[in-house]
């Protein structure tokens, strides 16, 4: 296999992650609204995955939880080799450093599963 | 092909006590990221000792990814799978790294020549190290690339042919792929290299706006069962799993989700 090809694919399936991911623009040849669908899945799945490592986090924030993480994560894609459980705790010190909850004394997000 | 595995549950910690106790259980998977390297949780060990094959299905190896594949990724699935003593481990066909970003889920890969090279190479580089048989699964995809050199069939056949790979096909993806991207399943079985299964996955879903999401938090539809059932009619899968990973129903819902592939399977 030549490294040409790995180069071909890593530029396409890097466009593609920046559009879903990023807010990068919509690859060429893709339905758009195919990839609205797919965005949206991604970003559930993500808030999913916070939301049961960290369910003090969901609960506390009640109906803010979604819009918040929602806001968080388009502006943090999660980086390669990061981890969910990372994720869960730079959601924690976003949330605290907008203020949208005071530093807790026992930090929930140290304590997940 | 392959050893009998019969009709399985993924094993979730959230439902340990169920998987020990539900009736009918001959086999069960584990997501392999989920275990250490060296030890087992008491329940797993507790199904080995009864001896149930323990199979580890790696979500993270990104074999479609254009980039070469992480040795310490295959190492753990390796050492998870001998601690298992598994008789094959797994992975999907996709990628879930790309350009510094992580998806965080299973995206598909375009059936291109490239790809096919790219994710070919992947494969047996992770088939040099892990010491067991590898299985690699399609996914549920909910959107399409464009400009496909090669069709859906004609892409997993070339890679069996050319990896010597087993095929863990997803009837629930390949149903809820039909539905989303107007493929035909059954074509799709038809132009499969059967003997090469290894197993088969059957989860539930849920349809929102229109989109069929294969959630693996909702009941087994019934045209998930009846693709099994098409599948059964072509060949005799060694084993078929069920998927279950959030919003878990009283034991009895999966006790009778168990029996309904078990009918099918052996009708």
């Amino acid at each position: 296999m030549s490294d040409t090809a790995r180069d071909r694919l890593a530029d396409k399936q890097a466009e593609l992650l920046r559009a879903l991911l990023a807010g990068g623009p919509a690859p060429a040849g893709f339905d758009q609204r195919a990839l609205d669908v797919e965005a949206t899945a991604l970003l559930a799945k993500r808030r999913r995955v916070v939301a049961q490592i960290a369910p003090e986090a969901a609960g506390d924030l009640g109906d803010r939880f979604v819009p918040l993480f929602d806001e968080y994560a388009r502006a943090h894609p999660r980086r390669d080799g990061s981890r969910a459980r990372e994720d869960a705790a730079a959601f924690g010190e976003w949330l605290v450093a907008r203020g949208e909850t005071a530093a807790p004394r026992r930090r929930w997000w140290r304590f997940g599963r | 092909m392959g050893e009998r595995l019969g009709v399985g549950i993924g094993w979730r910690s959230e439902i340990d006590l169920t998987v020990e106790r539900l009736p009918g259980v001959d086999f069960v998977e584990v997501v392999a990221e989920n275990l250490h390297h060296d030890h087992l949780p008491e329940s797993l060990r507790i199904l080995r000792e009864r001896g149930l094959p323990v199979l580890p299905h790696a979500v993270s190896l990104s074999l479609g990814g254009a980039d070469p594949v992480d040795p310490a990724r295959v190492e753990h699935l390796a050492a998870v799978a001998q601690l298992l003593d598994a008789p094959l481990a797994s992975d999907h066909i996709c990628f879930v790294r790309a350009g510094g970003l992580d998806s965080g889920h299973l995206m598909p890969v375009p059936r291109t020549r490239d790809a096919l090279d790219v994710l070919t190479a992947n494969v047996r580089t992770t088939q040099a190290g892990l010491g067991v048989p590898l299985a690699l699964e399609n996914i549920a995809a909910l959107l399409e690339w464009p400009d496909a050199e090669l069709t859906e069939a004609q892409f997993l056949t070339e890679l069996v042919e050319r990896t010597d790979c087993l095929l863990l096909i997803d009837v629930a993806n390949m149903w809820a792929n039909a539905r989303n991207l107007g493929q035909d399943p059954v074509d799709l079985l038809d132009g499969l290299p059967l003997e090469r299964v290894a197993y088969v996955h059957v989860a539930g879903g849920v349809e929102i706006d229109g989109v069929y999401h294969d959630t693996h938090a909702h009941p087994v539809p019934r045209e998930v069962l009846d693709l099994l059932a098409e599948l059964c009619a072509r060949t005799e899968p060694p084993g078929v799993l069920l998927e279950r990973d959030d919003r878990y129903p009283a034991d009895a819902v999966l006790a009778d989700e168990l029996a309904a592939i078990r009918a099918v399977v052996r009708a």
